[in-house]
């Protein structure tokens, strides 16, 4: 071995036992460019405000909106029913894998668990000093506020559900009673009643976030749940309320496009248009804009028609009341939006209107041979293009975007109006119902007329009694003062998000006998899938068009947990009607 | 310099029979008694035990331990010599006294060399079990991929060509699937040394010298971490030390138009959308355009859009040397035209490897492989499907055309206002008018030094570079001609879109090893052991261009690129950079006793950045034995047994799952962009702020997928070494699959990346060959393989016992989001829906149906909207109706067995090869033929073009099919197309993936021609194959690397046949 080699094989041995060595420990440490750590994220205020806006963002969600609070707030009571893929909704069949429940609790869930992960982060960062005290405040309890509207709704739709309250969980807590949930609720409510902003100081560009009257609303109605109804008349006659908030003159302006976050409104999901809002943006590529307005709207108009109105409840109002023509219009009807006025001289101005009136379309045309401006005409009521039936009556409360197109037109498909969780009018129902409970029917009765003068435009008759029953016999007058207060409730929410879990919060067996008693229901088997000929009025040709009449059957009033949260988390029990 | 290389070509060894013998003759004698020396041909080492035998006697000897022998042998006779692992040898006696033997290596025996981890062995040595497919072999087939060649050649690798598309990927599984992870069940490829983070695109095949497939545990674990799905392990054509080859090879391919659908004509579908209007209670209202089905212009999308594809491939290689230095070059160039317009492959690689040993004990090689690839497959698997949905007239939409090209730059459309038809597009005008680039550059360079210390130890330092760089660009033209002539109705104009991405792989490995090899006595050893360090880095960018108008109809007009937002880690558009690195330890010891008993253990330690701190290192032994028992004396004079060697081996191996790094951390995101579902933030008065959420939880223990591999197999030779027979049963068993799986919401998240699950891979390999020499003009062979694997879930989570396909593969309509679902027990990707009974025939039987329903608490059977000519599914719960809960398995993707079939023969200059490919036993979801039988366009208002088979047999009251559902506008609603049992097929075949004559020019001409060897050959690819499956071909595979979605037919790229003619030159 000569001393060239010698030489070599010694730096290839030290090389070799060298590397050893130069594997530093942080060899196997790299660093992630794609997503931040906790400890990376939160190091300006706007990082933190970021955090809880993601909360509020679990709510832009078009299945969570319209196909689960929606669909339950409506079509259970049988004002409006389903046309398309979710008629079991019509004959209270909803199965435990209907694809939006899955949406509902998912998204709620992930909300309340962001609410949950930021009270530690918003404290963390108010003691670094990211954030000031104040600040601080308004975003926990803007967390407090969404977790406990949160669990408003879970709790309402699906009766007790797990109550998630820490930032780690593995998710498998079973469910929790009802009454539970409502005291978690009230908890939430409590807290963010007193961090909040009050809506008088609220900055316009922060329009949207929670203020303390929402969460005096939303506490007053878990209370009204717990059957606590002094603690919610307290919660209701709190001046953040009663001074901040104010029914709008005029019952349309309540739902017109151009009054979005209005006065009467205590807490709206806020949308906004970003990207396309036809399929290929919208939908496709799954922006957040909502597909819940012309959802409803006719085919003749949309091209959808997937929810239509029970004629009942257009025969149901009162002589005079302006609710009806800006909630449910049929045959003969124009759309009384002052928005879709302005942008299309009504219904005539839509291009598929236009263009089926010139290729001389009956469908477009009226019953005075010129195009049509009513929602279909007596002759030829709308039951859609598609030939499945339809009653020829629809959500006029949800018409008022005038950008919207349908699938017709420029495709507008997905619009950007708010959706109202909960304003102030139901506010004086609630109030009005929660008077009745404690005795007050004079309190009671001036809160209702607050709310029936405005639907009257003045003044309310002073009897109330429905326009007609079902078969279009005389309705007798309404004199039971918690029936009256069930009667508003149905007149001036119907078609919002509210209609439902006020029944069904009324007491067990108030909500079906309501419907029964509004619809001449029938206690036909459960899931009875079949529609009746409605039996008066325009739609009366002998023909079905869409129309159920069954009872809701005994535990219905509330959804199945969803299949799929249940196989995720085996202890989870469905709710026993289903 | 042609004379230069004949000079040197006199010890050439180019070619078997050149380089079988050389034969020395010495006196001449009239006795009988003939003696000789028996030598190895390749070194010139005396063989003991070679059996020498008078041809047509039986007079028999064996060569001494000079390898001496002595035979009595008539002067006119004829001499056989046979010895294990060289081929048989005769020679006429002549009269001759001494007739002395020089015996070649056959290659395919069992002391042909195996590459093994970090080291080679022989295959007589190994322990473990390992496949290997040599240059010759690939050779014989033009393929365009080095997986390619390993399909069927190699027993317990199942290799699929899952798409036709040029350039596509092939998806290769050893030994059955052992992880639910997505692109979790390819296996590690180590290219010349280099173990592969990547795919093998930059190897050109006729480069490739061998392929070593190390499958169980034994042979893997010197990989670790990477191994659990085996390791394949790729080398590259070297110089020889002797002399200078030039290889010249050129094929031409002419690819033919696939199988198409059988579809109606405009005629057809127009009257079939009448009768369904009429149908339909004014559900569907026929276009205008289609009331008179005479007056339509048809249009065949399928013959608009497939053509005959071209492929052309050359390849120079130089390999040669001295001494001191061998370097191996070569150029390929690949140029295919796809049979879909718009698809193209095109491929150059350069390639060398060179070896210097300046001194004996001091060596150095280097290997360089570099690929550009330019791809297109603009419309392709996905989009495929199309063409048979197409309705198959343009009436009624551009006044200007109704073909789908005018020729003079006006291109058919569909009618925008009509709402069926509305959202289809005209595909010859997207593939002719949008310009896409797909350039990849591949570099994979390595080098090495080695030092040999002392006899048998060596020291060696390796360091190695992977990289690859890719830019794609995407242009769409502004498109307003819908709007030109319908106006607003029509929509929104498209708008010119322009997007360009920039990526980039870096990686480096560096590793040092010490190997002592050494023999004492009867005892063997064979030791290696080292370190590695490898760290990879993933960069990239990617911008769109806005233009400022919207009438850009050119690319030069692009501008204001700019970069995307944030986008996620592994799409090719995100904006960032990932790293991960490995650092190992690993070493192998095997020890030999009297070459009967081997032992052999192998232990690697790897450590990963993919995982956190406490959990990144993880330990991978094994151990095997082996016993030859043909060593054994009382075999060692068993005749009509070559060689019988038993194996056994047990080990655990890892897999990474191909997991995206930080998977264990607590992650926060601000989301994707503002107008994407995927955005976490909200307006407040109408502006969008943006959001922050957590997006992943902490999970710390998170860790490495490890599979229990147990191996038994036997090796056996008969007949001399022309019969081998390789055979091996193995069990398998997989678990803790990284997987980003659904999580109870209640946590906070919709998906959580956990270990999760087990499985097990149970099965039986067998390989056989037989090579014949009839006489110098006729020798044939015959190989086969054959495979079983059994699979099944043995756990997943707790609470579950049962995963849903996932991986992203979408199938269009209502019902379709879930196709399989694997069960604990059964096969993973188990097909999933209703059980179909047929169809229904009248009211009367739905009636009836309704009412038991009833009686059992059900609103109806199936659906509210059942009518007659409805798909009649099975209640199989007996609830009394049929909903989801009553979806049921419908059968395995897997196959029972699958396997090959070689058959070579060569006949005077003639040679012919014969290869069939072939599985059994598996089920297809024929979804495409379920999307044929759907006059709606599912999951859409739409309507769509359906097949000729099901337009003439389809239900109608005049026609009560049980088979085929009547025709409607609205299935989504009616459901007879769900997921069920009806679209379930059996997709076993057998395909002759190829057959080659070739000539090869008789040597004294060639020698004329001053070549040494000249072949032409013609070649065809899958001539045919033999299937009862109904689609267009069952060759399909796993879609999107995800074994939850296997066997799907959803219109992939079609394989048709090729017809090639070919030529190899070798220079002398």
């Amino acid at each position: 071995m000569n001393m060239k080699k010698l030489s070599i094989i010694l730096i290839a041995v030290s090389a070799v036992l060298m590397f050893p060595l130069s594997c530093k420990k942080d060899f196997l440490k790299q660093t992630n460019t794609f997503s931040s750590t906790a400890d990376a994220t939160f190091q300006k205020p706007q990082d933190v405000v970021n955090l809880v806006n993601s909360i509020y963002d679990t709510y832009q969600n078009a299945d969570l909106l319209k196909k689960s609070i929606w669909y339950y707030a409506n079509f259970l009571t049988h004002d409006w029913f389903n046309n398309g893929a979710d008629i079991v909704w019509n004959y209270y069949a909803i199965p435990s894998d209907f694809g939006a429940l899955p949406a509902f609790w998912n998204n709620a869930y992930i909300g309340v668990a962001r609410a949950n992960a930021s009270f530690a982060i918003i404290a963390n960062a108010q003691k670094k000093g990211v954030i000031t005290q104040a600040l601080a405040d308004r975003l926990t309890g803007e967390a407090y506020f969404l977790r406990g509207m949160t669990y408003y709704y879970l709790a309402g739709t699906f009766g007790g559900v797990p109550l998630e309250l820490n930032a780690i969980t593995t998710g498998l807590t079973p469910r929790a009673s009802q009454d539970d949930v409502f005291k978690q609720v009230v908890s939430d409510m409590k807290q963010a009643e007193t961090l909040l902003l009050s809506k008088t100081t609220l900055p316009t560009s922060e329009l949207g976030r929670a203020t303390k009257g929402a969460a005096y609303g939303f506490e007053g109605a878990a209370q009204m749940w717990l059957k606590d109804y002094a603690a919610a008349l307290a919660a209701f006659n709190n001046t953040e309320l009663t001074s901040n908030y104010h029914l709008m003159p005029n019952f349309v302006d309540v739902g017109e496009f151009d009054h979005q976050n209005n006065d009467e409104s205590l807490f709206e999901i806020q949308f906004e248009i970003s990207g396309s809002q036809s399929w290929d943006g919208g939908w496709q590529a799954g922006g957040e804009v909502a597909w819940i307005d012309d959802f409803s709207w006719p085919q003749e108009i949309s091209g959808f028609g997937y929810d239509y109105g029970n004629p009942g409840l257009w025969y149901s109002y009162q002589p005079g009341d302006l609710r009806k023509a800006v909630t449910i219009i049929g045959p003969g009807d124009e759309n009384k939006s002052p928005g879709i006025i302005a942008k299309w001289g009504g219904i005539k101005g839509y291009a598929v209107v236009q263009s089926g009136f010139a290729a001389g379309s009956a469908t477009y045309t009226g019953d005075d041979g010129k195009i049509i401006n009513t929602c279909g005409t007596l002759l030829h009521p709308w039951y859609g293009t598609d030939g499945t039936p339809r009653s020829g009556y629809y959500c006029a409360k949800k018409w008022r975007d005038p950008n919207l197109t349908g699938a017709n037109g420029n495709s507008t498909i997905f619009g950007s109006q708010n959706q109202i969780l909960l304003r102030y009018s139901e506010i004086l129902l609630d109030r009005a119902e929660c008077k009745v409970r404690t005795g007050d029917i004079p309190g009671a009765m001036a809160d209702l007329k607050l709310v029936r003068d405005r639907a009257f435009g003045g003044t309310a008759p002073a009897v109330m009694q429905d326009g007609a029953r079902v078969d279009g016999s005389p309705a007798a007058p309404i004199t039971d003062p918690l029936q009256m207060v069930l009667s508003e409730y149905r007149h001036e929410l119907t078609a919002e998000f509210s209609l439902m879990y006020d029944l069904r919060r009324a007491g067990p067996g108030v909500a079906a006998q309501f419907i029964h008693n509004a619809y001449n229901t029938s206690a036909a088997a459960n899931n009875n899938i079949n529609q009746v000929i409605y039996p008066y009025g325009p739609t009366h040709d002998g023909k079905t068009h869409g129309v159920w009449l069954n009872d809701l059957p005994a535990g219905r009033d509330i959804l199945p947990i969803p299949q799929s949260a249940i196989g995720l988390n085996p202890n989870l029990k469905q709710n026993p009607g289903y | 310099m042609i004379k230069k290389l004949q000079i040197k070509n006199v010890v050439a060894i180019i070619g078997l029979s050149l380089s079988l013998l050389v034969m020395s003759l010495s006196g001449y004698a009239q006795s009988g008694k003939v003696t000789g020396t028996v030598t190895d041909g390749s070194n010139g080492t005396p063989l003991p035990g070679v059996t020498v035998k008078v041809k047509g006697t039986q007079a028999t000897s064996i060569t001494d331990i000079n390898g001496a022998y002595s035979i009595n042998a008539p002067a006119n006779g004829t001499l056989q010599f046979s010895y294990l692992g060289f081929l048989t040898y005769e020679v006429a006696v002549n009269g001759n006294s001494v007739v002395n033997a020089r015996l070649a290596n056959d290659t395919r025996s069992l002391s042909e060399v195996v590459v093994v981890g970090y080291g080679t062995s022989t295959r007589k040595d190994l322990t473990g079990s390992v496949a290997s497919v040599n240059a010759a072999t690939i050779a014989k087939v033009p393929v365009t991929s080095l997986e390619q060649a390993l399909q069927g050649r190699a027993a317990g690798v199942q290799v699929t060509n899952n798409d036709g598309a040029p350039g596509a990927n092939v998806s290769v599984l050893i030994r059955g699937i052992g992880s639910l992870a997505s692109y979790g069940n390819g296996p590690l490829y180590v290219v010349d040394g280099y173990a592969t983070s990547g795919g093998i695109n930059n190897i050109n095949p006729s480069d490739i010298e061998s392929i070593d497939v190390l499958k169980d545990a034994s042979a893997t674990a010197i990989y670790g971490v990477r191994a659990a799905n085996g390791v394949v392990i790729v080398t590259t054509k070297k110089g020889k030390k002797d002399g200078v080859q030039v290889d010249v090879t050129a094929y031409t391919a002419f690819q033919g138009r696939p199988k198409e659908y059988k579809v109606l004509n405009a005629q057809q579908f127009a009257t079939l959308a009448n009768d369904v209007a009429a149908n339909s209670n004014g559900n569907f209202q026929t276009f205008d355009a289609w009331k008179d089905p005479a007056s339509l212009t048809n249009v065949d999308w399928q013959n608009a859009m497939y053509r005959t594809g071209i492929t052309q491939n050359y390849s120079v290689a130089l390999r040669g040397g001295t001494d001191k230095v061998q370097s191996a070059t070569s150029i390929s160039y690949y140029d295919q035209k796809g049979i879909v317009l718009g698809s193209y492959f095109k491929r150059v690689t350069l390639g060398n490897n060179s070896d210097y040993q300046p001194v004996k004990w001091l060596k150095s090689s280097t290997s360089v492989k570099y690929s550009y690839q330019d791809s297109n497959n603009p419309f392709g698997t996905g989009s495929l499907v199309q063409l048979s949905e197409l309705p198959p007239t343009l009436d009624g939409g551009n006044k200007f055309t109704n073909q789908p090209s005018d020729g003079k730059g006006n291109y058919g459309f569909y009618n925008p206002i009509y709402t069926y038809v509305a959202k289809y597009s005209n595909p010859v005008n997207t593939v002719s008018n949008d310009r896409y680039q797909n350039i990849t550059n591949y570099l994979l360079a390595n080098t090495s030094l080695e030092a040999q210390v002392i006899d048998g130890l060596k020291i060696k330092t390796f360091v190695g570079i992977n990289l690859t760089t890719f830019t794609g660009s995407f242009f769409q033209p502004e498109d307003d001609r819908l709007v030109q002539q319908y106006g607003s109705q029509a929509g929104a104009s498209q708008n010119a879109f322009y997007n360009q991405h920039l990526n980039q792989t870096f990686e480096w490995l560096w590793e040092n090893t010490i190997s002592y090899n050494k023999t004492f006595g009867k005892h063997g050893i064979n030791f290696v052991g080292g370190v590695s360090e490898q760290k990879n880095t993933w960069n990239g960018m990617g911008g769109s261009g806005i233009p400022p108008n919207s009438i850009i109809r050119d690319l030069s007009q692009v501008t204001n690129l700019q970069l995307d937002a944030n986008n996620p880690v592994g799409s090719n558009t995100g904006n960032g950079q990932n790293i991960y690195s490995f650092e190992s330890q690993f070493a192998r010891l095997t020890y030999k006793f009297d070459d009967k008993y081997f032992i052999n253990g192998t232990v690697r330690r790897d450590g990963s950045s993919k995982f956190d701190e406490g959990h990144q290192y993880g330990v991978f032994p094994s151990g095997s034995v082996a016993w030859r028992a043909k060593q054994e004396d009382f075999l060692k004079d068993t005749p009509w047994l070559d060689d019988l060697k038993i194996r056994g081996s047990y080990g655990e191996v890892g897999n990474q799952g191909s997991i995206n790094p930080f998977q264990y951390d607590a992650l926060y995101s601000t989301g994707l962009p503002a107008a994407s579902s995927g955005n976490l933030g909200y307006p407040f008065n109408k502006i969008y702020q943006k959001g922050t959420a957590s997006t992943q939880p902490p999970n710390p223990s998170l860790k490495w997928e490890t599979d229990y591999i147990t191996d038994i197999g036997a090796d056996l030779a008969f007949m001399h070494g022309d019969l081998t027979i390789t055979a091996d049963w193995f069990n398998r068993k997989s678990k803790d699959f990284l997987l980003l799986l659904a999580a109870p919401a209640q946590s906070g998240y919709n998906y959580i990346t956990r270990n999760v699950g087990s499985m097990q891979n149970k099965g039986f390999e067998f390989a056989a060959n037989y090579n014949h020499t009839i006489s110098s003009d006729l020798k044939y062979g015959i190989g086969l393989t054959f495979t079983t694997v059994s699979n099944k879930l043995t756990s997943i989570t707790s609470g579950t016992d049962f995963v849903t396909n996932f991986g992203g593969l979408s199938v269009q309509g209502i019902g379709w989001s879930t196709f399989t679902e694997t069960h604990v027990g059964q096969p993973v990707g188990e097909f999933y829906g209703y059980k179909s009974l047929g169809i229904f025939q009248s009211q009367a039987q739905i009636d009836a149906l309704n009412a038991s329903a009833q009686a059992k608490g059900k609103g109806f059977y199936q659906r509210t909207v059942t009518k007659p000519g409805d798909r009649y599914f099975a209640d199989t719960n007996g609830d009394g109706g049929v909903d989801a809960t009553d979806q049921t398995s419908l059968g395995s993707p897997l196959p029972k067995f699958y396997g090959g079939i070689n058959l070579d023969l060569t006949y005077k200059a003639f040679d012919f090869n014969a290869y069939f490919y072939g599985v059994y036993g598996n089920k297809i979801l024929n979804y495409t033929e379920s999307a044929m039988e759907s006059f709606q366009n599912r999951g859409f208002v739409g309507v769509q073009n359906v097949s000729a088979d099901y337009y003439q047999n389809r239900w109608t009251t005049s026609n009560p099919s049980n088979t085929y559902a009547r025709a409607t506008s609205n299935d989504d609603a009616i459901g007879s197309n769900l997921p069920s049992s009806a679209w379930i097929q059996n997709g076993s075949f057998l395909k002759l993936k190829n057959f080659t004559v070739g000539y090869t020019l008789p040597s004294n001409i060639a020698n004329s021609l001053f070549l040494n060897k000249l072949r032409i050959y013609l070649s065809t690819q899958n001539l045919f194959t033999i299937t009862g499956y109904k689609g267009l071909d069952p060759e399909i595979g796993i879609q999107g690397g995800n074994a939850t979605q296997n066997g799907i037919d959803n219109g992939t790229y079609p394989s048709s046949k090729f017809y090639t003619i070919g030529i190899n030159v070798t220079l002398k």
